[in-house]
């Protein structure tokens, strides 16, 4: 119920603004915040380099050529791919009247993945140069800031000879690539805005990523679904690649250094590929296939190009995983269009991927092939940073779906076990119902036995004694019998007060019955009644029985015991409760001589019915009768439990 | 002076019968003739009839049936222990009926008396309630020691909404009371607790009062929220 209602809730606002339409409307922005940053400005005072003479130095009748920047050394004869000495011409536009005056820089964007810089033979800068050959060094991640001191400049700006020397490494698309010269706060602030995106970037990218990664993990060890171990995967890859793209000298040789770059990149996108089929639920066995195509066969890869040192073998895979990658995009876009089950998670998902893609076009049509833009400025750290935030907050939405399934579940559980409970309450309360019924049902009937043979029989007595005297009867018999029947009436009506087993005030309200008669017969009642634990045997039913004996026991002494006194006693041990009745008459007669009364048997019959032992006793003289019960603790009865039930 | 007005005043019963039985009627006019300058002042045989002419009457015993035809007598009780708030109110109860009893004294009822007792019964027991006694069973002893005992006596708070103050029982009291409900009579209390039998019955009468405490208290608020007095 409450989560249609959220449902509701959330198509409702859902309808007001789709996220997809924000998030979309602020990619677009970004996209233009992208585009003006990275658009193509002359700054004054600043002199950007595109061209320069390059020669190999070592060489035996060195070639000197114009290059245009920049200059990939990947691209060249073998010969000019270990160092090459790149000549720049001297600005005309950068001229100074005093060169004591000129505060002159030169920013390299992109250099490596060795170099040092010469000004006028002097050198200025270097990173890497004189490091032993075995290093791996890669400076090529970082733009460079280089001083042109005053006091080297030459008195005239034509005269300067400006040298950037580089030493390259093979697969790591080693060279020069255009630079700019000019005044050096200027660049300073350039400097430092190439620096910001290109390195500070990357490692919050990195950062990121490793979060992700963790937490991924994380939520996979607690809830076990595929998709977050394959984003744990994804991360860790992406984690690798963007780390590697940001040390200047990983601690690894050159083999494994660029394996593990590139790798990692590939496993990423394979990764990545199958989080997105997962994600959507598409079961697209072509997308699985060609992920796991590129997982297997872009390590086997890499070591390829290692083994061939073909830097086009890459630009080849590049292009796959890039097609691979829109393919993949692709499929499940016209499948999850096609069968009309494009939630909007899932196109918010593709928008940002789209952009991604866009962002690395982008990257790849301006700085491999020149088309127009700030090639420093790099659109896909951007893209990257969108899509791995939407993915977080995809795994956010999955988490807390779990936990809303699990609040979910606990609802359903918590109203199934109140109904539960609620029909265990109506039968228990059935049961209870026709128990008390069943117990209703007795009680008339015992009571219909009573009225019976107690005052029914003491009313057809009377009535009897009335028609048969013919008018002769006294008034004072009449009486004294209707009195009698109505003692039988109080005895039953007093049986069913609630006297809770109290054997002192049942005794109590028995003597108020009797007491009349024992007066009567000038019989002194003593009552050394004393309080004793409840007998959860004498209920209404009870009581009655209890009634009719001890009246027996005291007609009998009214009758026959010849009695002057008769005591009545209650105590009570650890195990059982007592009542004695004891006289000071005659005494019983022997055995053989007792007549075999009703009286007796009664007693013992009733006493039975009770739970509770008779033994007659002399008492010298006279006779005493004791009633013993069994204590019954509390909680020992089962049917009253399962009535409190 | 005084003091033989108050002996006139014991000596003579002013007696007002609310019952609805004519035999009953006629058994009290008999019961009289045992005491001839006993006076029947007043009979109602409707509630109606009580409610409005037994406050205006001078008796100083009312014998109040409780199952009138057109109204409770618990209501009686209510109303005559606010307007006579110094006469004794005598029940008629069938046999035992402790439970309604129980009600009865709270409402009120000062002493009760079995219906189908002998005219000497009801004269014993007019003269007892007059000078201080009150008749009590083990049953109805019982029963007050448990209700005395109960946290919330009336299991809700009274019609002012305020939580119900339960008198509390002396130790004489309740040493009486669970003597009276182990079966003795006043006579063995008195012994037992080596006091006279009249005091054993003064106990009992004063417990009668604490248990109507709360009744007129009660009815007295109700009356002056309401205006009446």
């Amino acid at each position: 119920m409450r989560r249609r209602s959220g449902g509701v809730a959330r198509r409702l606002k859902g309808r007001a603004v789709p996220h997809y339409v924000w998030v979309g409307a602020l990619l677009v922005g970004l996209m233009l915040v992208l585009h003006w940053v990275s658009r193509p400005t002359a700054e004054p005072g600043l002199v950007k380099v595109t061209t320069a003479n390059a020669l190999v130095p070592d060489l035996v009748g060195a070639v000197v050529k114009q290059v245009t920047l920049p200059h990939v050394l990947d691209d060249e004869e073998s010969r000019w791919q270990k160092r090459v000495d790149y000549d720049l011409p001297w600005p005309e536009a950068l001229s100074y009247a005093d060169r004591a005056e000129a505060r002159l820089g030169l920013l390299l964007p992109r250099v490596g993945t060795r170099f040092r810089v010469l000004l006028n033979g002097h050198e200025v800068a270097q990173v890497g140069w004189y490091a032993e050959a075995d290093r791996t060094i890669n400076t090529a991640w970082f733009p460079y800031l280089v001083n042109l001191p005053a006091g080297l400049l030459a008195e005239r700006p034509e005269y300067n000879r400006l040298q950037v020397q580089v030493q390259g490494q093979l697969l790591e698309r080693s060279g020069l690539w255009p630079l700019q010269i000019g005044d050096y706060d200027r660049l300073f602030v350039r400097h430092r805005l190439l620096d910001l995106w290109q390195v500070m970037g990357t490692w919050m990218m990195t950062v990121i990523a490793l979060l992700m990664g963790v937490m991924s993990l994380m939520l996979w060890a607690a809830l076990r679904e595929r998709l977050f171990l394959l984003m744990a995967a994804a991360s860790f890859a992406h984690m690798v690649r963007l780390w590697l793209s940001v040390v200047l000298e990983p601690p690894m040789s050159f083999e494994l250094y660029f394996f593990l770059h590139r790798a990692s990149f590939t496993l990423y996108v394979g990764f990545f590929c199958l989080l997105m089929e997962e994600l959507f639920g598409l079961r697209v066995l072509i997308i699985r296939w060609l992920s796991y195509f590129l997982l297997v066969v872009g390590p086997l890869w890499m070591v390829w190009i290692l083994y061939t040192q073909l830097y086009d073998f890459y630009r080849v895979w590049a292009g796959l995983l890039a097609l691979v990658a829109a393919t993949s995009l692709t499929i499940m876009s016209v499948q999850l269009v096609r069968h009309g089950q494009l939630k909007q998670d899932q196109f918010l998902v593709l928008l940002v991927a789209l952009f991604t893609l866009l962002t690395g076009v982008r990257d790849f049509l301006v700085v491999q092939l020149n088309f127009p833009g700030e090639a420093d400025i790099r659109w896909m750290s951007v893209g990257g940073l969108a899509l791995m935030l939407t993915l977080g907050w995809v795994l956010l939405q999955r988490a807390t779906a779990s936990a809303r399934e699990v609040h979910r579940l606990n609802d359903t559980l918590a109203e199934n076990v109140a109904r539960r409970e609620s029909e265990l309450r109506t039968a228990f309360e059935q049961l209870r119902l026709s128990e008390q019924q069943r117990a209703v049902e007795g009680e008339r009937r015992r009571l219909m036995r009573d009225m019976h043979d107690g005052l029914g029989s003491q009313l057809v007595q009377t009535l009897n004694a009335v028609r048969s005297s013919n008018g002769r009867l006294e008034t004072s018999v009449v009486e004294s019998m209707i009195h009698h029947a109505l003692d039988e009436l109080r005895m039953t009506l007093d049986s069913l007060e609630p006297m809770d087993g109290d054997l002192p005030t049942i005794l109590g309200t028995l003597r108020q019955r009797v007491a009349p008669a024992l007066e009567a017969a000038c019989i002194e009642l003593r009552w050394q009644v004393q309080e004793v634990p409840p007998l959860h045997r004498l209920d209404a039913r009870g009581v009655m029985h209890l009634f009719r004996c001890v009246q027996e026991v005291f007609a009998n002494v009214v009758k026959h015991a010849q009695a002057s006194r008769v005591t009545v006693r209650t105590w009570a041990d650890g195990q059982r409760v007592y009542l004695a009745v004891e006289d000071d008459g005659v005494g019983l007669p022997p055995p053989e001589q007792r007549r075999q009364g009703r009286g007796l048997n009664n007693i013992h019959l009733r006493a039975e019915k009770l739970g509770a032992q008779v033994r007659f006793y002399p008492t010298w003289p006279g006779t005493g009768v004791e009633f013993s019960f069994p204590i019954q603790h509390p909680g020992v009865n089962p049917s009253s439990d399962w009535a409190r039930l | 002076m005084v003091f033989t007005d108050n002996l006139h005043m014991l000596d003579i019963a002013r007696i007002y019968l609310i019952e609805d039985d004519r035999t009953i009627l006629h058994f009290l006019e008999e019961t009289l003739k045992l005491r001839p300058h006993w006076r029947l002042v007043g009979h109602s045989d409707t509630f109606a009839h009580a409610r409005v002419m037994a406050p205006l009457s001078n008796a100083d015993v009312f014998l109040v049936d409780l199952g009138l035809p057109d109204g409770r007598g618990e209501d009686m009780l209510r109303t005559l222990a606010v307007t006579k708030p110094d006469a004794e109110l005598l029940v008629f109860t069938v046999f035992g009926d402790e439970s309604r009893l129980i009600h009865a004294l709270q409402c009120g009822a000062t002493g009760y008396v079995l219906k189908g007792c002998s005219s000497q019964e009801l004269v014993d027991a007019i003269e007892q309630i007059r000078e201080g006694g009150a008749p009590i069973s083990p049953l109805l002893a019982r029963m007050l020691l448990k209700q005395f005992r109960a946290p919330d006596p009336f299991g809700a708070p009274d019609a002012s909404g305020s939580p119900v103050e339960w008198p509390e029982l002396s130790d004489r009291e309740s040493e009486v009371l669970k003597l009276v409900a182990q079966g003795y009579v006043n006579k063995e209390i008195a012994i037992r607790l080596g006091i006279g039998p009249a005091t054993v019955s003064t106990h009992i009468k004063n417990l009668y009062k604490k248990l109507s405490v709360h009744t007129r208290v009660q009815v007295v608020r109700v009356a002056q929220e309401r205006g009446l007095i």
